[in-house]
Protein backbone atom coordinates (compact mmCIF):
# COMPACT_ATOMS: atom_id res chain seq x y z
CA UNK A 1 0.00 0.00 0.00
CA UNK A 2 0.98 3.64 -0.79
CA UNK A 3 1.85 5.92 1.94
CA UNK A 4 1.71 8.98 -0.34
CA UNK A 5 -0.06 9.37 -3.45
CA UNK A 6 0.30 12.68 -5.54
CA UNK A 7 -1.36 13.55 -8.62
CA UNK A 8 -0.93 16.48 -10.47
CA UNK A 9 -0.05 18.96 -7.63
CA UNK A 10 0.17 22.30 -8.33
CA UNK A 11 0.90 25.41 -6.68
CA UNK A 12 1.22 28.84 -7.95
CA UNK A 13 2.17 32.42 -5.85
CA UNK A 14 0.60 34.56 -8.23
CA UNK A 15 2.63 34.76 -11.24
CA UNK A 16 5.19 32.23 -9.66
CA UNK A 17 4.29 28.54 -10.24
CA UNK A 18 6.05 27.25 -6.98
CA UNK A 19 5.12 23.46 -7.74
CA UNK A 20 4.18 22.48 -11.07
CA UNK A 21 2.03 19.49 -11.82
CA UNK A 22 3.84 17.06 -9.38
CA UNK A 23 3.06 13.03 -9.45
CA UNK A 24 4.77 10.15 -7.80
CA UNK A 25 4.16 7.54 -4.95
CA UNK A 26 5.80 6.79 -1.80
CA UNK A 27 5.55 3.17 -0.60
CA UNK A 28 4.56 2.19 3.42
CA UNK A 29 8.40 2.39 5.49
CA UNK A 30 10.20 3.83 2.46
CA UNK A 31 12.80 6.55 3.15
CA UNK A 32 12.25 9.68 0.16
CA UNK A 33 15.06 12.21 -0.22
CA UNK A 34 13.94 15.30 -2.37
CA UNK A 35 16.72 16.88 -3.78
CA UNK A 36 16.54 20.32 -5.78
CA UNK A 37 18.62 23.74 -5.44
CA UNK A 38 17.03 26.20 -3.12
CA UNK A 39 13.83 27.36 -4.90
CA UNK A 40 12.57 24.33 -6.47
CA UNK A 41 9.93 23.76 -4.49
CA UNK A 42 10.54 20.88 -2.01
CA UNK A 43 9.21 22.63 1.31
CA UNK A 44 6.29 24.06 -0.61
CA UNK A 45 4.90 20.29 -1.97
CA UNK A 46 6.36 19.24 2.03
CA UNK A 47 3.87 22.24 3.19
CA UNK A 48 1.33 20.90 1.13
CA UNK A 49 1.73 17.06 2.35
CA UNK A 50 1.48 18.68 5.82
CA UNK A 51 -1.80 20.43 5.06
CA UNK A 52 -0.14 23.94 6.28
CA UNK A 53 -0.51 25.13 2.73
CA UNK A 54 -3.69 23.99 -0.01
CA UNK A 55 -2.84 23.13 -3.57
CA UNK A 56 -4.08 25.41 -6.56
CA UNK A 57 -4.57 22.20 -8.04
CA UNK A 58 -4.06 18.12 -7.74
CA UNK A 59 -4.17 15.98 -4.97
CA UNK A 60 -2.44 14.70 -2.25
CA UNK A 61 -3.15 11.41 -0.46
CA UNK A 62 -2.06 10.33 2.49
CA UNK A 63 -2.85 6.55 3.80
CA UNK A 64 -6.03 6.99 1.86
CA UNK A 65 -6.43 10.32 3.59
CA UNK A 66 -7.52 13.06 1.39
CA UNK A 67 -5.79 15.98 2.76
CA UNK A 68 -8.47 18.74 0.98
CA UNK A 69 -11.16 16.64 2.48
CA UNK A 70 -9.89 15.08 5.52
CA UNK A 71 -6.67 16.85 6.73
CA UNK A 72 -7.54 16.19 10.64
CA UNK A 73 -7.34 12.60 10.03
CA UNK A 74 -3.76 12.89 7.52
CA UNK A 75 -2.47 15.40 10.61
CA UNK A 76 -2.78 12.48 12.74
CA UNK A 77 -0.91 10.36 11.52
CA UNK A 78 2.22 13.03 10.24
CA UNK A 79 4.80 14.45 11.92
CA UNK A 80 6.73 17.36 10.03
CA UNK A 81 9.53 19.48 10.52
CA UNK A 82 9.59 22.75 8.89
CA UNK A 83 12.28 24.15 7.84
CA UNK A 84 12.41 26.90 10.54
CA UNK A 85 11.62 24.88 13.82
CA UNK A 86 8.54 25.75 15.24
CA UNK A 87 9.54 26.83 18.80
CA UNK A 88 8.53 28.57 21.39
CA UNK A 89 11.54 29.84 23.03
CA UNK A 90 9.59 30.70 26.65
CA UNK A 91 8.51 27.06 27.33
CA UNK A 92 11.06 24.52 28.58
CA UNK A 93 11.65 21.36 26.59
CA UNK A 94 9.46 19.31 28.48
CA UNK A 95 6.74 21.66 28.76
CA UNK A 96 7.02 22.18 25.07
CA UNK A 97 6.89 18.73 23.87
CA UNK A 98 3.94 17.65 26.30
CA UNK A 99 1.86 20.31 24.60
CA UNK A 100 3.08 19.24 21.38
CA UNK A 101 1.48 15.65 21.99
CA UNK A 102 -1.42 17.21 23.46
CA UNK A 103 -2.38 19.54 20.37
CA UNK A 104 -1.50 16.08 18.06
CA UNK A 105 -4.05 13.96 20.00
CA UNK A 106 -0.80 11.33 20.91
CA UNK A 107 -2.32 9.03 23.61
CA UNK A 108 -1.08 9.85 26.92
CA UNK A 109 0.24 13.32 26.43
CA UNK A 110 2.83 13.53 28.98
CA UNK A 111 4.32 9.76 28.75
CA UNK A 112 4.99 10.68 24.92
CA UNK A 113 6.43 13.68 25.71
CA UNK A 114 8.95 11.22 28.01
CA UNK A 115 9.34 8.97 25.78
CA UNK A 116 10.28 11.04 22.78
CA UNK A 117 12.77 12.92 25.21
CA UNK A 118 14.30 9.55 26.13
CA UNK A 119 14.14 8.74 22.22
CA UNK A 120 15.83 11.58 20.89
CA UNK A 121 18.79 12.08 23.66
CA UNK A 122 17.32 15.27 25.57
CA UNK A 123 17.22 14.14 28.97
CA UNK A 124 20.19 16.83 30.24
CA UNK A 125 18.16 19.76 28.76
CA UNK A 126 14.53 18.73 29.62
CA UNK A 127 14.26 21.39 31.95
CA UNK A 128 15.76 24.10 30.32
CA UNK A 129 14.02 27.08 28.61
CA UNK A 130 14.19 26.44 24.33
CA UNK A 131 15.15 29.63 24.40
CA UNK A 132 18.65 29.01 25.97
CA UNK A 133 19.63 26.17 23.64
CA UNK A 134 22.14 25.71 21.01
CA UNK A 135 21.25 25.21 17.62
CA UNK A 136 21.90 21.71 17.64
CA UNK A 137 19.59 21.29 20.42
CA UNK A 138 16.56 23.43 19.10
CA UNK A 139 17.02 20.87 16.00
CA UNK A 140 16.42 17.90 18.13
CA UNK A 141 13.69 20.00 19.87
CA UNK A 142 12.31 20.21 16.33
CA UNK A 143 12.77 16.61 15.68
CA UNK A 144 11.24 15.36 18.68
CA UNK A 145 7.76 17.55 18.21
CA UNK A 146 7.86 15.79 15.10
CA UNK A 147 8.19 12.49 16.62
CA UNK A 148 6.06 12.91 19.76
CA UNK A 149 2.42 11.23 18.93
CA UNK A 150 4.52 8.44 16.88
CA UNK A 151 3.43 9.04 13.50
CA UNK A 152 3.40 6.80 10.53
CA UNK A 153 4.96 9.13 8.01
CA UNK A 154 7.65 11.91 8.71
CA UNK A 155 8.10 15.19 6.76
CA UNK A 156 11.26 16.41 7.64
CA UNK A 157 12.38 20.02 5.86
CA UNK A 158 16.28 20.05 6.06
CA UNK A 159 16.23 18.10 8.80
CA UNK A 160 20.25 18.33 9.39
CA UNK A 161 20.80 21.95 8.33
CA UNK A 162 22.77 23.98 10.25
CA UNK A 163 24.30 20.93 12.71
CA UNK A 164 27.80 19.68 13.21
CA UNK A 165 29.31 17.14 11.43
CA UNK A 166 28.72 14.55 14.58
CA UNK A 167 25.09 16.04 14.99
CA UNK A 168 24.19 15.66 11.44
CA UNK A 169 25.26 11.67 11.99
CA UNK A 170 23.01 11.20 15.43
CA UNK A 171 19.94 12.57 13.10
CA UNK A 172 20.59 10.29 10.34
CA UNK A 173 21.27 7.35 12.40
CA UNK A 174 17.78 8.21 14.02
CA UNK A 175 16.13 8.99 10.73
CA UNK A 176 17.55 5.42 9.69
CA UNK A 177 16.16 3.93 13.02
CA UNK A 178 12.83 4.99 12.75
CA UNK A 179 12.82 3.62 9.19
CA UNK A 180 13.71 0.19 10.60
CA UNK A 181 10.33 0.57 12.82
CA UNK A 182 8.18 0.80 9.63
CA UNK A 183 8.15 4.81 9.69
CA UNK A 184 7.81 6.36 5.92
CA UNK A 185 9.98 9.28 5.70
CA UNK A 186 10.25 12.15 3.40
CA UNK A 187 13.53 14.15 4.11
CA UNK A 188 14.57 17.09 1.70
CA UNK A 189 18.21 18.45 1.53
CA UNK A 190 20.99 19.57 -0.49
CA UNK A 191 23.59 17.75 0.78
CA UNK A 192 24.12 15.03 -1.38
CA UNK A 193 26.06 12.33 1.10
CA UNK A 194 23.06 12.53 3.27
CA UNK A 195 20.65 11.23 0.63
CA UNK A 196 23.38 8.72 0.04
CA UNK A 197 23.79 7.99 3.76
CA UNK A 198 19.82 7.46 4.32
CA UNK A 199 17.51 7.71 1.15
CA UNK A 200 16.46 4.38 -0.59
CA UNK A 201 14.88 6.50 -3.50
CA UNK A 202 15.62 10.14 -4.85
CA UNK A 203 13.01 12.43 -6.14
CA UNK A 204 15.30 15.76 -7.66
CA UNK A 205 13.12 19.00 -8.19
CA UNK A 206 13.72 21.49 -10.16
CA UNK A 207 11.95 24.44 -10.91
CA UNK A 208 8.80 22.95 -9.57
CA UNK A 209 8.86 19.90 -11.73
CA UNK A 210 10.25 16.41 -11.01
CA UNK A 211 13.40 16.17 -13.16
CA UNK A 212 14.46 12.38 -12.16
CA UNK A 213 12.89 9.75 -10.03
CA UNK A 214 14.84 6.91 -9.55
CA UNK A 215 16.63 4.82 -6.74
CA UNK A 216 19.93 6.04 -6.00
CA UNK A 217 21.83 3.64 -8.30
CA UNK A 218 19.11 4.14 -10.92
CA UNK A 219 19.91 7.84 -10.82
CA UNK A 220 23.91 7.22 -11.10
CA UNK A 221 23.92 5.52 -14.69
CA UNK A 222 25.06 1.98 -12.99
CA UNK A 223 23.93 -0.37 -10.27
CA UNK A 224 27.67 0.03 -9.41
CA UNK A 225 30.37 2.21 -9.79
CA UNK A 226 34.13 2.01 -9.06
CA UNK A 227 36.71 4.66 -9.32
CA UNK A 228 40.32 3.51 -9.68
CA UNK A 229 43.37 5.22 -9.77
CA UNK A 230 46.68 4.04 -11.51
CA UNK A 231 50.17 4.76 -11.69
CA UNK A 232 50.67 4.15 -15.60
CA UNK A 233 47.50 5.38 -17.71
CA UNK A 234 47.45 4.32 -21.30
CA UNK A 235 44.80 3.76 -23.66
CA UNK A 236 45.30 0.18 -22.65
CA UNK A 237 43.89 0.57 -19.30
CA UNK A 238 40.76 1.10 -20.79
CA UNK A 239 40.39 -1.18 -23.39
CA UNK A 240 41.51 -3.93 -20.55
CA UNK A 241 38.89 -2.99 -17.96
CA UNK A 242 35.73 -2.66 -20.79
CA UNK A 243 36.77 -5.91 -21.66
CA UNK A 244 35.65 -7.39 -18.02
CA UNK A 245 32.52 -9.42 -18.02
CA UNK A 246 29.50 -6.96 -16.66
CA UNK A 247 31.31 -3.84 -17.20
CA UNK A 248 28.88 -1.26 -18.82
CA UNK A 249 31.39 2.13 -19.46
CA UNK A 250 34.65 2.83 -18.64
CA UNK A 251 35.45 6.83 -18.59
CA UNK A 252 38.72 8.17 -18.70
CA UNK A 253 38.91 10.94 -16.14
CA UNK A 254 41.79 13.42 -15.04
CA UNK A 255 45.48 11.95 -12.96
CA UNK A 256 44.68 8.16 -14.30
CA UNK A 257 41.79 7.84 -12.62
CA UNK A 258 38.89 5.92 -14.40
CA UNK A 259 35.14 5.33 -13.79
CA UNK A 260 33.91 2.23 -14.30
CA UNK A 261 29.93 1.55 -14.28
CA UNK A 262 28.51 -2.51 -14.09
CA UNK A 263 25.65 -4.15 -13.60
CA UNK A 264 27.52 -5.83 -10.54
CA UNK A 265 29.89 -5.59 -7.86
CA UNK A 266 33.31 -5.96 -10.07
CA UNK A 267 36.03 -4.41 -8.01
CA UNK A 268 37.53 -7.80 -7.47
CA UNK A 269 37.78 -8.47 -11.41
CA UNK A 270 39.35 -4.70 -11.39
CA UNK A 271 41.82 -4.77 -9.31
CA UNK A 272 42.69 -7.69 -10.34
CA UNK A 273 43.08 -6.16 -14.17
CA UNK A 274 44.50 -3.04 -13.81
CA UNK A 275 47.72 -4.56 -10.84
CA UNK A 276 49.60 -4.59 -13.40
CA UNK A 277 49.10 -0.89 -14.36
CA UNK A 278 50.10 0.43 -10.57
CA UNK A 279 46.87 0.55 -8.36
CA UNK A 280 47.13 3.48 -6.27
CA UNK A 281 43.58 3.98 -5.50
CA UNK A 282 40.01 2.45 -5.99
CA UNK A 283 37.06 2.55 -4.32
CA UNK A 284 33.05 2.95 -5.17
CA UNK A 285 32.27 5.79 -7.04
CA UNK A 286 30.63 8.59 -5.24
CA UNK A 287 30.41 11.06 -7.95
CA UNK A 288 27.52 9.82 -9.52
CA UNK A 289 24.80 11.46 -7.87
CA UNK A 290 26.39 14.79 -7.55
CA UNK A 291 27.23 14.73 -11.81
CA UNK A 292 23.54 13.87 -12.15
CA UNK A 293 22.00 16.52 -9.75
CA UNK A 294 24.42 18.82 -11.40
CA UNK A 295 23.22 18.39 -14.58
CA UNK A 296 19.52 17.64 -14.40
CA UNK A 297 19.53 21.49 -12.38
CA UNK A 298 21.80 23.47 -13.92
CA UNK A 299 19.49 26.80 -14.14
CA UNK A 300 20.63 27.32 -17.56
CA UNK A 301 19.07 24.22 -18.81
CA UNK A 302 16.66 24.79 -21.56
CA UNK A 303 17.20 28.23 -21.25
CA UNK B 1 -9.67 19.76 24.35
CA UNK B 2 -7.28 21.04 22.27
CA UNK B 3 -9.10 24.85 23.27
CA UNK B 4 -7.64 24.58 26.70
CA UNK B 5 -4.84 22.90 25.91
CA UNK B 6 -4.16 26.24 23.48
CA UNK B 7 -5.48 28.53 26.04
CA UNK B 8 -3.38 27.52 28.64
CA UNK B 9 -0.87 27.91 27.05
CA UNK B 10 -1.14 31.28 25.86
CA UNK B 11 -2.09 32.00 29.68
CA UNK B 12 1.42 31.06 30.94
CA UNK B 13 3.16 32.98 27.81
CA UNK B 14 1.68 36.40 28.79
CA UNK B 15 3.17 35.38 32.47
CA UNK B 16 6.42 34.63 30.70
CA UNK B 17 7.10 38.02 28.85
CA UNK B 18 7.60 41.01 30.15
CA UNK B 19 4.93 42.79 28.70
CA UNK B 20 2.55 40.73 30.95
CA UNK B 21 4.13 41.75 34.01
CA UNK B 22 4.48 45.46 32.60
CA UNK B 23 0.80 45.39 32.10
CA UNK B 24 -0.13 43.96 34.86
CA UNK B 25 1.72 46.58 37.07
CA UNK B 26 0.40 49.70 35.06
CA UNK B 27 -3.05 48.24 35.07
CA UNK B 28 -3.08 47.81 38.95
CA UNK B 29 -1.11 51.15 40.06
CA UNK B 30 -3.17 53.44 37.54
CA UNK B 31 -6.04 51.54 38.84
CA UNK B 32 -4.65 51.88 41.85
CA UNK B 33 -4.41 55.65 42.25
CA UNK B 34 -7.79 55.91 39.84
CA UNK B 35 -9.48 54.38 42.94
CA UNK B 36 -8.18 56.92 45.35
CA UNK B 37 -8.82 59.95 43.70
CA UNK B 38 -12.83 58.80 43.47
CA UNK B 39 -12.55 57.65 47.15
CA UNK B 40 -11.14 60.61 47.62
CA UNK B 41 -13.54 62.75 45.73
CA UNK B 42 -16.88 60.59 47.04
CA UNK B 43 -15.73 61.21 51.54
CA UNK B 44 -15.39 64.79 50.73
CA UNK B 45 -18.54 65.47 48.49
CA UNK B 46 -20.21 62.91 51.27
CA UNK B 47 -19.14 65.44 53.88
CA UNK B 48 -20.21 68.55 51.95
CA UNK B 49 -23.84 66.86 51.42
CA UNK B 50 -24.51 66.06 54.72
CA UNK B 51 -26.36 67.95 57.22
CA UNK B 52 -25.68 70.86 54.61
CA UNK B 53 -28.37 73.68 53.00
CA UNK B 54 -29.96 70.44 50.93
CA UNK B 55 -30.44 68.88 54.07
CA UNK B 56 -29.03 64.88 54.92
CA UNK B 57 -29.08 63.57 51.16
CA UNK B 58 -27.32 59.88 50.94
CA UNK B 59 -25.01 59.72 47.72
CA UNK B 60 -24.66 56.31 46.42
CA UNK B 61 -21.52 54.69 46.09
CA UNK B 62 -22.69 52.90 43.15
CA UNK B 63 -23.23 56.24 41.07
CA UNK B 64 -20.61 58.77 42.91
CA UNK B 65 -18.09 56.16 43.41
CA UNK B 66 -18.03 52.96 41.12
CA UNK B 67 -19.60 53.99 37.82
CA UNK B 68 -16.74 56.76 37.49
CA UNK B 69 -14.05 54.56 38.52
CA UNK B 70 -15.47 51.76 36.47
CA UNK B 71 -15.43 54.59 33.44
CA UNK B 72 -11.60 55.05 33.99
CA UNK B 73 -10.79 51.31 34.29
CA UNK B 74 -12.20 50.82 30.65
CA UNK B 75 -10.62 53.60 29.13
CA UNK B 76 -7.08 51.97 30.28
CA UNK B 77 -8.53 48.52 29.15
CA UNK B 78 -8.53 49.78 26.01
CA UNK B 79 -5.21 50.80 25.89
CA UNK B 80 -4.02 47.57 27.73
CA UNK B 81 -6.24 44.78 26.21
CA UNK B 82 -4.46 45.96 22.38
CA UNK B 83 -0.94 45.10 24.41
CA UNK B 84 -1.69 41.76 25.52
CA UNK B 85 -3.75 40.78 22.27
CA UNK B 86 -0.68 41.99 19.85
CA UNK B 87 1.24 39.11 19.93
CA UNK B 88 -1.68 36.50 19.54
CA UNK B 89 -1.00 35.51 16.17
CA UNK B 90 1.79 38.43 14.64
CA UNK B 91 4.06 37.00 17.42
CA UNK B 92 3.21 32.90 15.84
CA UNK B 93 4.15 34.23 12.74
CA UNK B 94 7.44 36.19 13.10
CA UNK B 95 8.56 33.30 14.97
CA UNK B 96 7.15 29.90 12.44
CA UNK B 97 5.62 28.52 14.95
CA UNK B 98 2.24 29.20 13.81
CA UNK B 99 3.07 26.12 11.42
CA UNK B 100 3.46 23.57 14.57
CA UNK B 101 -0.60 24.50 14.95
CA UNK B 102 -1.95 24.42 11.57
CA UNK B 103 -0.31 21.12 10.89
CA UNK B 104 -1.61 19.70 13.94
CA UNK B 105 -5.23 17.93 14.01
CA UNK B 106 -6.84 20.61 15.75
CA UNK B 107 -9.52 23.04 13.80
CA UNK B 108 -8.13 26.77 13.30
CA UNK B 109 -11.76 28.00 15.39
CA UNK B 110 -10.44 25.85 17.91
CA UNK B 111 -7.19 27.95 17.61
CA UNK B 112 -8.30 31.30 18.04
CA UNK B 113 -10.72 30.14 20.84
CA UNK B 114 -7.84 29.24 22.28
CA UNK B 115 -5.75 32.18 21.98
CA UNK B 116 -8.84 34.05 22.46
CA UNK B 117 -9.64 32.54 25.68
CA UNK B 118 -5.99 32.48 27.28
CA UNK B 119 -5.97 35.85 26.50
CA UNK B 120 -9.31 36.32 28.25
CA UNK B 121 -8.13 34.30 31.31
CA UNK B 122 -4.92 36.79 31.81
CA UNK B 123 -7.63 40.17 31.99
CA UNK B 124 -9.42 37.89 34.29
CA UNK B 125 -6.93 38.10 36.67
CA UNK B 126 -6.20 42.20 36.35
CA UNK B 127 -9.83 42.60 37.03
CA UNK B 128 -9.97 40.33 40.03
CA UNK B 129 -6.69 42.36 41.03
CA UNK B 130 -9.15 45.27 41.08
CA UNK B 131 -11.80 43.70 43.22
CA UNK B 132 -10.15 44.87 46.80
CA UNK B 133 -10.74 48.28 46.53
CA UNK B 134 -14.70 48.00 46.30
CA UNK B 135 -14.80 44.76 48.51
CA UNK B 136 -12.68 47.03 51.17
CA UNK B 137 -15.45 49.30 51.40
CA UNK B 138 -17.61 46.77 53.00
CA UNK B 139 -15.82 47.19 56.20
CA UNK B 140 -17.90 50.96 56.40
CA UNK B 141 -20.65 50.77 54.66
CA UNK B 142 -22.77 48.53 52.39
CA UNK B 143 -22.65 49.09 48.22
CA UNK B 144 -24.99 47.83 45.89
CA UNK B 145 -23.70 44.40 45.22
CA UNK B 146 -25.75 44.19 42.42
CA UNK B 147 -23.73 47.29 40.62
CA UNK B 148 -21.00 46.10 41.52
CA UNK B 149 -21.07 42.87 39.18
CA UNK B 150 -22.68 44.77 36.50
CA UNK B 151 -20.03 46.66 36.40
CA UNK B 152 -17.37 44.11 36.48
CA UNK B 153 -19.10 42.22 33.67
CA UNK B 154 -19.15 45.93 31.71
CA UNK B 155 -15.07 45.21 32.23
CA UNK B 156 -15.16 41.83 30.95
CA UNK B 157 -17.28 42.49 27.83
CA UNK B 158 -15.14 45.87 26.81
CA UNK B 159 -11.78 43.78 27.43
CA UNK B 160 -13.36 40.67 25.56
CA UNK B 161 -13.98 42.88 22.61
CA UNK B 162 -10.74 44.89 22.77
CA UNK B 163 -8.95 41.18 22.76
CA UNK B 164 -11.04 39.87 19.99
CA UNK B 165 -10.63 43.42 17.88
CA UNK B 166 -6.85 42.85 18.67
CA UNK B 167 -6.85 39.08 17.63
CA UNK B 168 -7.63 40.59 14.19
CA UNK B 169 -5.03 42.97 13.82
CA UNK B 170 -2.62 40.53 15.28
CA UNK B 171 -3.77 37.83 12.63
CA UNK B 172 -2.86 40.51 9.79
CA UNK B 173 0.94 40.90 10.45
CA UNK B 174 4.27 39.63 11.74
CA UNK B 175 4.77 42.93 13.50
CA UNK B 176 3.22 43.90 17.25
CA UNK B 177 3.78 46.94 17.49
CA UNK B 178 1.60 47.42 14.27
CA UNK B 179 -1.23 45.38 15.44
CA UNK B 180 -0.44 47.37 19.09
CA UNK B 181 -1.37 50.52 16.87
CA UNK B 182 -4.04 49.98 14.75
CA UNK B 183 -6.15 48.47 17.54
CA UNK B 184 -5.55 51.01 20.07
CA UNK B 185 -6.89 53.17 16.49
CA UNK B 186 -9.68 51.03 16.20
CA UNK B 187 -10.97 50.64 19.79
CA UNK B 188 -10.30 54.54 20.78
CA UNK B 189 -12.76 55.31 17.21
CA UNK B 190 -15.43 52.35 18.56
CA UNK B 191 -15.21 54.10 22.10
CA UNK B 192 -15.94 57.58 21.34
CA UNK B 193 -17.36 57.51 17.69
CA UNK B 194 -20.95 57.89 19.99
CA UNK B 195 -20.16 61.85 20.00
CA UNK B 196 -20.66 62.24 16.62
CA UNK B 197 -24.49 62.05 17.29
CA UNK B 198 -27.12 61.53 20.40
CA UNK B 199 -27.45 57.74 21.72
CA UNK B 200 -29.96 56.85 19.78
CA UNK B 201 -28.62 57.41 16.42
CA UNK B 202 -26.61 55.08 14.40
CA UNK B 203 -23.31 56.28 16.15
CA UNK B 204 -24.39 56.07 19.34
CA UNK B 205 -25.41 52.34 18.77
CA UNK B 206 -22.07 51.24 17.84
CA UNK B 207 -20.12 53.32 20.09
CA UNK B 208 -19.24 51.44 23.19
CA UNK B 209 -19.27 53.79 25.46
CA UNK B 210 -23.52 53.81 25.09
CA UNK B 211 -23.15 49.95 25.83
CA UNK B 212 -21.11 50.44 29.25
CA UNK B 213 -22.86 53.16 31.30
CA UNK B 214 -26.18 51.50 32.35
CA UNK B 215 -24.05 48.67 33.42
CA UNK B 216 -21.97 50.57 35.36
CA UNK B 217 -25.50 51.75 37.51
CA UNK B 218 -26.13 48.38 37.45
CA UNK B 219 -28.87 48.72 34.66
CA UNK B 220 -28.23 44.98 32.60
CA UNK B 221 -30.21 45.12 29.10
CA UNK B 222 -30.20 42.41 26.83
CA UNK B 223 -29.38 45.08 23.92
CA UNK B 224 -26.02 45.92 25.68
CA UNK B 225 -24.89 42.54 26.22
CA UNK B 226 -25.55 41.01 22.80
CA UNK B 227 -24.00 44.38 21.71
CA UNK B 228 -20.57 43.01 23.19
CA UNK B 229 -21.36 39.28 22.35
CA UNK B 230 -21.93 40.51 19.18
CA UNK B 231 -19.01 42.39 18.49
CA UNK B 232 -16.68 39.63 19.98
CA UNK B 233 -18.30 36.86 17.53
CA UNK B 234 -17.82 39.48 14.53
CA UNK B 235 -14.19 39.76 15.24
CA UNK B 236 -13.68 36.36 16.39
CA UNK B 237 -15.10 35.18 12.85
CA UNK B 238 -13.19 37.46 10.97
CA UNK B 239 -9.75 36.11 12.21
CA UNK B 240 -10.65 32.55 11.55
CA UNK B 241 -11.26 33.66 8.59
CA UNK B 242 -8.09 35.08 8.01
CA UNK B 243 -5.93 32.39 9.75
CA UNK B 244 -7.90 29.75 7.45
CA UNK B 245 -6.42 32.13 4.68
CA UNK B 246 -3.02 31.48 5.77
CA UNK B 247 -3.58 27.74 4.24
CA UNK B 248 -4.03 29.53 0.55
CA UNK B 249 -1.57 32.15 0.67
Amino acid sequence: MSMIEVQNLTRRFGALTAVDDLSFSVGQGDIVGFLGPNGAGKSTTMRMLTGSLGATSGSVTIAGHDIATDARAVQRIVGYLPETPPLYTDMTVRSYLRFCAKIKKAKSPNQAADNVIDRVDLGAVAGRLIGHLSKGFRQRVGVAQALVHEPRLLILDEPTSGLDPNQRVEIRALIADLAKGDVTVVLSTHILPEVEAVCGRVIILHQGKIVAQDTLAGLSGADQAVRVVVARPSDDVGSALSALPGVLQVKALDDGAYRVEANDDVREAVAACVVGFGLLEMGRDQAGLEDVFIKLTRSDRGA
Amino acid sequence: MAVLTIAAREFRATFNSTIGWLVLAAFLFLNGVFFLMWLTYFAEASAQFSGGAYGDVQLLLSEQLFAPFYGNVATILLFICPALSMRMFAEERSQRTLELLLTSPISTAEIVLGKFLGALGFVTVLLAGLLYGPLLLWWWSTPDIGALVTGNLALFLVAASTIAIGALFSSFTDNQITALVVTVSVCLALYIIGAVGDQDSIWGQISILSHIDDLFLGGIRLSDVSYFVGLIGVFLFATHQKVESYRWS
